[in-house]
């Protein structure tokens, strides 16, 4: 640590960015400050990027516990079967690449059910765990490729069907505008 | 924050001019005296380390214990008196 006091005004600066510390200018009067502050937060550093690790698999172990408390809707999956059909495609998928990576125990039909209906009820949980399955899938590219198609068929459909409900939503629109001027 | 000392009403009610750092809420008579030897000797002067620090109070009330051996209150207290005073007058 007696590199620290050694360093430059610029090099402290630097160090105080990466620890993410605010700070304004490093003069002699700040410089004992700034020093400490460093030395404490590379003390805390050390010991919290093997948590950090930590953390990103308690928040995975969350995503299992909501997935287990969603059976007793199972009156909500049977009446939102038609719409949730089309979205399993998604979702399998992604589970099974999800599934290859952390939760290679879990089933995945019990789980496809809890992801539907997470997604049904809260949309917020639905964003959350699609964003976790798409990190996922960086990781394992090789599942990703055998199923590339289906995704893409599904993409190109959901895009033509925008398309053309905006078609038909602009021209009543015209035709309205064309009334009034009329 | 607790309430407000008479000290600290008085301090942030005008510019600070030329007041010792005895003026300061949360510096008296062996904290003025520790941050005179340093060099410290007017308000300002304490001011100009505060916006040094950004007007970060937590960084301030640290350097602060550091520099006088304040105890928390105090230091606080003087940081809480800056703070306001920059919000009124600068």
């Amino acid at each position: 640590m007696a590199s620290l006091s050694n360093m430059s005004a610029q090099e402290i600066s630097e160090l105080l960015d990466e620890y993410g510390i605010k700070h304004g200018p490093v003069v002699e009067s700040t410089r004992n400050l700034y020093v400490k502050k460093l030395k404490e937060a590379m003390a805390k550093g050390k010991k919290s990027k093997p948590s950090s690790d930590k953390t990103y698999y308690r928040e995975e172990e969350e995503e299992v516990t909501y997935v287990y408390r969603t059976p007793p809707r199972s009156e909500m999956y049977e009446e939102g079967e038609p719409y949730m059909r089309s979205k399993t495609e998604w979702s399998e998928r992604e589970y099974q690449n999800e599934s290859y990576s952390s939760y290679s125990k879990s089933k995945p039909e019990y789980r496809e059910r809890g992801y539907t209906h997470n997604m049904y009820d809260t949309p917020s949980t639905y964003s959350n765990s699609y964003l976790k399955s798409t990190a996922s899938k960086s990781e394992v590219p090789k599942a990703q490729s055998s199923r590339l198609i289906p995704l893409w068929l599904q993409l190109i459909f959901f895009l033509g069907l925008a398309v053309f409900l905006y078609l038909v939503f602009s021209s009543m629109e015209t035709n309205e505008s064309i009334k009034g001027i009329v | 924050m607790s309430t407000t000392s008479q000290k600290h009403r008085d301090f942030v009610a005008e510019p600070m001019g030329d007041k010792p750092v005895t003026a300061l809420s949360g510096i008296g008579e062996t904290l003025g005296k520790k941050l005179e030897d340093q060099g410290f000797d007017k308000a300002s002067v304490v001011l100009g380390q505060f916006l040094l620090l950004k007007k970060d109070t937590e960084m301030f009330t640290d350097w602060l214990k550091d520099a006088s051996g304040a105890n928390s209150r105090q230091a606080g207290s003087c940081a809480q008196c800056l703070k306001e005073w920059c919000d009124a007058f600068l």
